[in-house]
C-alpha cells in the first residue's frame, strides 16, 4: 500500500466514526424524523387528494333539477328525442326552450321543479341557462355525427348513464380553466374505470388508436390534429 | 387517382388560381378574415405584423411606362406536401403544433399547442404564417360576429390559412348524417373560393378526377410558387403571361424559365 | 426527543413526496397550461344553430343579393346570394365587411341633439318624440311663414322607395329642393334624353359584347354594379372578348385589359370622335342602322330653316386622327387601328364614366361615346346598349297641392336648375354662399355624407355654416352627422326593409328586396318611418300625403303586385325584358336616333380644370375596390387590405412616375406637400411606372375626420384638394382632376 492509500483510508475511517458518533448522541431523533416525514406526507396527501379538489372546483346548481329517467320513459326515440341532430349535420346539444314548450306549454304534473320551470322560463320565454357538463374547450371540434351516426356509438360510451339519472348533479367548474369537472373526470387523480369517466384529449386519442380510425399525421403517426381541433 | 392510406380513402385538397381572372379586388382577403375570426388593429399598415391568411400580392413586370404591367397574386398557405408530407414548417415545429395530414393534404396549425417560437415562420418560403404580436381585441360589440366554428387565437401564437378546415368538418358532419361516405365537391369550398367575384379560384381534391381542379392543374400555363425548392405545394396558379410565370417561380432574372409543370 | 432542522427537512421531504404522490402538481400544471391559453379577454364565440337569411346589400348602389349566416341571433358572415341575377353568388370586399358596420362602434345609438359648438361632438341624448316634435315645430314655423321652400334635402340616391318618399316629403311640404348624390348615371340619362329622346337609364348588355372600348371606366374598380362587372370580365376572358382601356393610369382595369392605351386625361371625347372619324372615312360604320334608324348623320335643315351640320361632316372636318392625336397624345396609327378593330367586332360596345363614375363628367364625352355605339349599330341589339325606363313608384296617390305647397313648389330651385330637373348638388354650396337667391333654413341629409364626398370640402363646410339647422338621418357618426344639429339615426341596412333598384348599367329592370335580417340593435328608426312621423306631426296637406301607418305599409303599396315575387325570390326581374322595340328606344321627333340633336350635338369642348401654369403637375383621383369612398366609410377589414404603398401609418401616398419624381428630385417614401389651387396636404411619394409622367394620383376614400379610429385621420381626403368644375353644357360637375405641384416638406 502506498502512502497515499493509507491517508485516504484514514480519512474515510474518520468520516465513518464521526457519523456513527453523531447517531449515538441524538438517540431517538430518528423517530422524529420519520414522524415528521409521515406528517408531511399524510398532510400533503390530504391536501392533494381531498382539499385541493374542493378548492379547485366551484359548485353550481343547475337552474332546474331535470329528471332524465322520467323523460326517457315518456319519449319515443331515446336520447335523440330531445338531443337531436340539426339538418346541417351539427348537433344541437341541450334542447332549446322551444323544444321543451312542445310538451310543457302548460304544467303537466305537480312536480315543483316543473312548475318552477314553466313559471320562470316558459311563461316568460327565457332560455334556461343550463350548465353543460360535457362542454369542451373552444379549441375542440367534436363531431357527434361521426361518432353517433357513422361509428354507431352509444351516447353512454362518453356521457355515461346520464339518461338514467333522476336528478342533476351539481355542475363543478374548474376555477383556473373555467371548464367543467367532467372533462378532467370526477376522480382528481385522473383514474378511470369506465370509458365515460374522463373527456380529455388522451381519452379521445386512446379510443381512436384502438379503433385505428385514421392515421394521417406526419408528425405523430397518429391522427391529424385537425380531426379534433379548430 | 385516389390513394389508399391506412385503409382509408384520402383526398388531396388544393387550389387552382387563375391569375388572368384575378382582379386584385381583395374579396378573398376579407372573406377569409370574416370567416376565420382574423383580428385587426387600428393601424394595419405594417404588413409584416398584419395578419392576412390570404394576401393578394401585386407583381409588376418591371418595365417602364407605358410598357409596365401588373398582375395580382392571391397567396393562401400553399399547404406544401414536400416529400411525403415533410413540408418546411412541419419539419421544424418543435411543439407538434403544425402537422401535415395525409388524409386531406392539409397543413394544420393548432393554436393551443403552439408556443410561439416562430421557427415555422422562418421556414415558410411563402410568408404565409403570421405571429400574433398583440392580443386580439375586438371593439365592444364587434365580437358578436365571431364565427364559432373557428377558435380565436391568443397573443403569442402563430396562425395561418387552414383551407377553411372547419368547413370540411361541417361537410363531413352533414355527410355522416346523410350516410354518405364522401364529401361532394361543392359541399366543401373555402371562404375565398366562394367569395371571389371573378371566379378566379377553384378548390377541390386534386386527386379526384371528378373535381374541377384535377384537370385545371394540368393546363399548359400552370405553375406553382418556388417549385425548385421542392415544397410540392397544392396551390397552382395559371397565367397566360410569361413574366408572371417567371416571377412565380424564380427569384433571379438570370435564371431560366422553368416550363410549366404538371 | 429533539426537533431540529433535520426534522423540518424531513417534513419537507414528506410534503414533497406526498405532493408528488397526490394529483396536485400534475393537475395544477395541466390547468395552468390551459389557463395560459385562455386569457379572459380572448373572446369565445357562442355556439348555436346556424341559419342563412337572404337579403340585398345596399352599401353601394350595386344591388347584390346577399346571404347572411346567423348563429342563433348573431350575424357571423355575409356571403353572396347564389342565384341572384346581379352578382350570381359573388360578393365584394365591402359587402363581406358589412357585419363590422352592424356591430361597429361608429353606429349612432340614439337620437341626438347638439349641445356644444357645431362639429364639436357634444351631444345630448333625446327621445324620438323630442326629436320629432322639435323638428316639426321648426318646419311648421317655416311653412306657415311661407318659407317652406327654404328647406332642402340631400339623399344618397334618387332611386328607391325611401329616396322617393324623401322627395315626396319635400314636395308635400312645399320645397323644390331635393338633391341627390350625383354620378355618371345622371350624365348618361341626359345623353339618352338628347339622343334617344327617352328618360331612361342606359342598360349595357356587357355579357354579350365581344369588344369593350372603355373610356377610363373603372370596370374592375367599382363602375356600375361591381360584382356584375367582375363576372362580366371573367365572361369576356373565357369568351375571348377583347377589352381596350383608355386611361392615363394603369388601373386594375387597365392591367386586366387586352390593351391599355394611355391618354391625356380629359380628352376622351376627342378620341371617341377620332374613332368615329375613321369609321366614317373608311365606311366601316353600320350602314343599316345609320340609314334606317338614325337622324342627323348628314347635314339637315332645322324647323327654323337653319342648316345644321350633320355628325358626319363635323367629325370628318374636325376629328382626323392627326388632330385627335395632338389632343390625346395617342399615335394616329393607334387610333386608326382601334377604329378598325372596333368596327370589325361582332358586338362592340363603348363605355364611359371615369373610375367608379362618382363624378357625372362631361356630357360631351357621354354623347360622343354613345354616338360611337350608334355608328356601329350597337344600340338596341344584343351586346349593345338600350334604355332601361326609370321605375317610378306607381302605387302612391299624387301629392295634393294646398296653397302653401304649390307656392313653395313654384319657387325656383336654389341651385338655379329648372324645376323637375335632376338638381345639381355641385352648385349648391356656391348658391348658398353667393347669397343671391333665398337662404336655406333647414337641411335634411339622408344616406349621404356631403361634407366628405363633395368636391372642395372646405367650401361645402362654409356653406353648411350658413344653414342654421341641419338634420342628419345617418346610421353612422360620419362627417355630416357630426356637423348636424339633430341626428335621427336610421336602422342600418341589415335591419331595415327597402328596395334596391336597378343598378347603374344593368341590362334589365330589377328590384331586390332588402329585408330586416336582424332586429334593430339600437334605439334607431327606419328613415321611412321618421319621414312619416314628421309628416304626421306637421298635419294638414303634408300628413295627407303620408296616409300610411308605417313605412312597411307604404312600401308594400309602392311595390304593388311585385311584392309577392319579391318576398318569394328576394328579387323581381322584368322577365319580359327582351330588346325594347324601336319606338320605345327612340322617342325623338323623328322617331330615330339623333346623331345631332338640334339643341346640342357632340363635340369636343375639353373641360378646363383649375390651376395655372405654376402648377406643373396634374392631380387625378382614383378609386379602388379596397377603399369605399361614398356614404359608407371603410370598415376595418377593408382598410386592412389597403396596400402599404397607398397608406402607411397615417400617411397616404401619391402615385408618381419615376421620371417625374426624378425631375422633381423625389424618391420613394419622401414626404412632400401636395398643393392645388384648392388646398394643400402632406403626402408621401410612391413611384409607380404605371402612371403617365407629369401626373400624380391620389385614392378616394381616405382622410376621414369622423367615424372611428380604424379609419379616421388616415391619409387625406382628395376632395380637400379638388373643386367642382361645371360642365358648360350640362351644368353638372365634370372635374376629372386639378393642377397641382409638389414641394418637399
Amino acid at each position: 500500500m502506498s502512502e497515499i492509500d493509507d491517508k485516504t483510508q484514514a480519512v474515510s475511517e474518520k468520516a465513518v466514526s464521526s457519523t456513527q458518533g453523531q447517531g449515538r448522541e441524538d438517540g431517538g431523533s430518528g423517530g422524529v424524523i420519520i414522524l415528521f416525514f409521515i406528517v408531511g406526507l399524510v398532510a400533503s396527501l390530504v391536501v392533494g387528494w381531498v382539499l385541493f379538489p374542493k378548492l379547485l372546483y366551484s359548485q353550481k346548481k343547475q337552474p332546474i333539477d331535470f329528471n332524465h329517467t322520467l323523460h326517457n320513459t315518456l319519449v319515443g326515440n331515446g336520447c335523440e328525442s330531445c338531443h337531436s341532430f340539426r339538418e346541417d349535420g351539427s348537433y344541437s346539444g341541450v334542447p332549446k326552450l322551444a323544444q321543451c314548450i312542445e310538451c310543457h306549454e302548460e304544467v303537466q304534473s305537480s312536480n315543483p321543479e316543473e312548475i318552477r320551470f314553466v313559471e320562470q322560463y316558459v311563461k316568460k320565454g327565457i332560455e334556461v341557462p343550463w350548465l353543460v357538463y360535457a362542454r369542451q374547450p373552444d379549441c375542440v371540434f367534436f363531431s357527434h355525427a361521426a361518432h353517433v351516426k357513422a361509428a354507431k356509438m352509444d351516447c353512454a360510451t362518453c356521457h355515461g348513464p346520464i339518461g338514467e339519472s333522476e336528478s342533476m348533479k351539481p355542475y363543478q367548474q374548474n376555477r383556473i380553466t373555467g371548464y367543467s369537472r367532467d372533462i378532467w373526470g370526477e376522480n382528481i387523480g385522473g383514474f378511470k374505470k369506465n370509458t365515460w369517466d374522463r373527456m380529455k384529449m388522451d381519452d379521445c386519442s386512446e379510443c381512436h388508436q384502438k379503433k385505428k380510425v385514421v392515421v394521417g399525421s406526419v408528425q405523430t403517426q397518429k391522427e391529424g390534429c385537425f380531426v379534433c381541433h379548430k | 387517382m385516389k390513394q389508399e392510406h391506412g385503409g382509408v380513402v384520402t383526398q388531396k385538397y388544393g387550389m387552382v388560381v387563375d391569375l388572368d381572372l384575378c382582379t386584385g379586388c381583395g374579396s378573398c382577403m376579407v372573406a377569409c378574415m370574416a370567416e376565420n375570426n382574423v383580428p385587426f388593429r387600428e393601424d394595419e399598415t405594417d404588413k409584416l405584423k398584419s395578419i392576412t391568411w390570404m394576401r393578394v400580392y401585386k407583381l409588376t413586370n418591371g418595365k417602364h411606362y407605358p410598357e409596365t404591367d401588373i398582375c395580382y397574386l392571391p397567396r393562401p398557405c400553399q399547404h406544401c406536401e414536400g416529400s411525403h408530407g415533410h413540408s418546411p414548417c412541419v419539419s421544424v415545429c418543435p411543439a407538434t403544433a403544425t402537422d401535415y395530414d395525409n388524409q386531406t393534404g392539409i397543413v394544420s396549425q393548432i393554436y393551443t399547442r403552439c408556443f410561439g417560437c416562430r421557427y415555422c415562420m422562418g421556414a415558410c418560403p411563402y410568408h404565409a404564417r403570421y405571429f400574433n404580436w398583440y392580443d386580439p381585441i375586438w371593439p365592444e360589440g364587434m365580437e358578436r360576429y365571431l364565427n364559432p366554428n373557428v377558435s380565436p387565437r391568443m397573443r403569442g401564437v402563430v396562425e395561418k390559412c387552414s383551407f377553411c378546415f372547419h368547413r370540411y368538418q361541417a361537410a363531413k358532419d352533414k355527410a355522416h348524417l346523410d350516410g354518405q361516405k364522401e364529401i361532394d365537391e361543392d359541399a366543401y369550398q373555402t371562404a375565398c373560393t366562394q367569395a371571389c367575384p371573378a371566379g378566379a379560384i377553384t378548390f377541390g381534391d386534386l386527386d379526384n378526377p371528378n373535381h374541377a381542379v384535377h384537370e385545371l392543374k394540368k393546363q399548359p400555363d400552370t405553375f406553382r410558387l418556388l417549385e425548385k425548392l421542392g415544397t410540392n405545394t397544392k396551390v397552382y396558379y395559371v397565367s397566360s403571361r410569361e413574366w408572371v410565370r417567371r416571377a412565380g417561380d424564380n427569384y433571379l432574372k438570370t435564371e431560366g424559365l422553368k416550363k410549366a409543370v404538371l | 426527543m429533539k426537533i431540529d432542522r433535520r426534522s423540518f427537512l424531513s417534513l419537507g421531504v414528506g410534503v414533497a413526496a406526498g405532493t408528488a404522490l397526490s394529483p396536485l402538481p400534475w393537475k395544477l400544471t395541466d390547468d395552468l397550461s390551459i389557463w395560459t391559453q385562455n386569457w379572459p379577454w380572448t373572446p369565445v364565440p357562442e355556439i348555436g344553430e346556424s341559419s342563412f337569411v337572404n337579403s340585398v346589400c345596399t352599401l353601394c348602389p350595386g344591388g347584390c343579393g346577399i346571404s347572411v349566416r346567423k348563429v342563433e341571433d348573431r350575424g357571423v358572415k355575409i356571403e353572396g346570394m347564389k342565384g341572384h341575377p346581379v352578382n350570381q353568388g359573388g360578393i365584394c370586399a365591402l359587402g363581406l365587411s358589412g357585419l363590422q358596420l352592424l356591430y361597429g362602434p361608429t353606429r349612432i345609438k340614439t337620437p341626438l341633439k347638439r349641445v356644444g359648438k357645431r362639429g364639436d361632438g357634444q351631444w345630448a341624448k333625446i327621445s324620438w318624440d323630442e326629436a320629432i316634435s322639435e323638428i316639426t315645430e321648426k318646419l311648421d314655423g317655416l311653412r306657415t311663414s311661407g318659407n317652406s321652400h327654404t328647406v332642402a334635402g340631400i339623399a344618397g340616391s334618387r332611386h328607391g322607395t325611401v329616396s322617393q318618399l324623401f322627395s315626396r316629403f319635400l314636395t308635400a311640404f312645399g320645397s323644390p329642393n331635393f338633391f341627390h348624390t350625383p354620378s355618371i348615371a345622371d350624365t348618361y340619362q341626359l345623353a339618352l334624353q338628347h339622343m334617344n329622346g327617352v328618360s331612361a337609364a342606359p342598360g349595357f348588355d356587357l355579357e354579350n359584347a365581344d369588344f369593350i372600348l372603355s373610356f377610363g371606366c373603372g370596370l374592375l374598380e367599382g363602375w356600375g354594379s361591381p360584382v356584375r362587372m367582375f363576372k362580366a370580365n371573367t365572361g369576356w376572358k373565357k369568351a375571348k372578348a377583347r377589352v381596350i382601356q383608355i386611361e392615363s393610369r394603369l388601373s386594375r382595369t387597365a392591367a386586366k385589359s387586352d390593351r391599355w392605351i394611355a391618354i391625356i386625361p380629359g380628352s376622351e371625347a376627342a378620341l371617341a370622335l377620332g374613332v368615329a372619324h375613321v369609321l366614317i372615312k373608311e365606311m366601316l360604320y353600320n350602314k343599316d342602322f345609320v340609314d334606317n334608324y338614325a337622324n342627323g348623320f348628314e347635314s339637315f335643315v332645322t324647323d327654323n330653316g337653319e342648316i345644321k351640320k350633320g355628325f358626319k361632316q363635323t367629325v370628318l372636318e374636325e376629328y382626323s386622327p392627326e388632330t385627335v392625336s395632338r389632343v390625346t397624345g395617342i399615335d394616329p396609327s393607334a387610333i386608326i387601328l382601334l377604329a378598325r378593330e372596333f368596327a370589325n367586332a361582332k358586338a362592340p360596345l363603348a363605355l364611359c364614366g371615369k373610375g367608379q363614375g362618382k363624378v357625372p363628367g362631361s356630357l360631351n364625352e357621354a354623347m360622343s361615346v354613345h354616338a360611337l355605339n350608334a355608328l356601329v349599330g350597337s344600340i338596341n341589339r344584343k351586346g349593345g346598349v338600350f334604355p332601361i325606363p326609370a321605375m317610378e313608384v306607381q302605387g302612391w296617390a299624387e301629392v295634393g297641392m294646398d296653397t302653401i305647397t304649390s307656392a313653395g313648389m313654384n319657387q325656383p330651385r336654389i341651385d338655379g336648375t329648372p324645376p323637375n330637373s335632376l338638381g345639381y348638388i355641385n352648385q349648391l354650396p356656391s348658391a348658398i354662399l353667393s347669397g343671391k337667391g333665398y337662404p336655406l333654413n333647414v337641411l335634411f341629409v339622408l344616406e349621404s355624407n356631403p361634407l366628405y364626398t363633395m368636391a372642395d370640402s372646405k367650401t361645402v363646410k362654409d356653406a353648411f355654416d350658413k344653414i342654421p339647422f341641419v338634420v342628419s338621418l345617418s346610421s353612422f357618426m360620419d362627417e355630416t352627422a357630426q356637423y348636424a344639429d339633430i341626428v335621427m339615426p336610421n336602422h342600418i341596412y341589415l335591419e331595415r326593409l327597402e328596395d334596391a333598384p336597378t343598378p347603374m348599367g344593368y341590362n334589365k329592370s330589377i328590384i331586390s328586396l332588402s329585408k330586416p335580417v336582424f332586429k334593430p340593435r339600437l334605439n334607431t328608426k327606419h328613415a321611412g318611418d321618421t319621414l312619416i312621423l314628421l309628416a304626421k306631426g306637421l298635419g294638414g296637406g303634408v300628413a295627407e300625403a303620408f296616409p300610411w301607418k308605417n313605412f312597411e305599409a307604404c312600401f308594400e303599396q309602392a311595390m304593388g303586385d311585385k311584392m309577392k315575387t319579391l318576398k318569394k325570390n328576394g328579387f323581381w326581374v322584368d322577365s319580359d325584358a327582351v330588346l325594347p322595340d324601336w319606338e320605345s328606344t327612340f322617342n325623338t321627333p323623328s322617331g330615330k336616333f339623333q346623331f345631332a340633336p338640334v339643341e346640342f350635338s357632340p363635340g369636343f369642348a375639353p373641360i378646363k380644370i383649375e390651376g395655372d401654369s405654376t402648377f406643373q403637375l396634374l392631380l387625378i383621383p382614383y378609386e379602388t375596390m379596397r377603399l369605399s369612398c361614398g356614404y359608407i366609410a371603410n370598415p376595418p377589414f377593408l382598410t386592412k387590405t389597403v396596400e402599404d404603398t397607398i397608406l402607411k401609418q397615417n400617411d397616404c401616398f401619391i402615385e408618381i412616375n419615376p421620371k417625374t419624381a426624378q425631375s422633381n428630385q423625389l424618391s420613394e417614401g419622401d414626404v412632400v406637400v401636395l398643393q392645388t389651387p384648392r388646398g394643400q396636404a402632406r403626402v408621401r411619394v410612391h413611384l409607380e411606372e404605371g402612371i403617365m409622367p407629369d401626373m400624380v394620383a391620389l385614392p378616394r376614400g381616405l382622410g376621414h375626420t369622423a367615424h372611428d379610429g380604424y379609419i379616421a385621420n388616415k391619409g387625406i381626403n382628395v376632395n380637400h384638394l379638388i373643386g367642382p368644375v361645371q360642365d358648360p353644357v350640362s351644368g353638372m360637375d365634370a372635374a376629372w382632376g386639378i393642377r397641382a405641384k409638389l414641394s418637399k416638406a
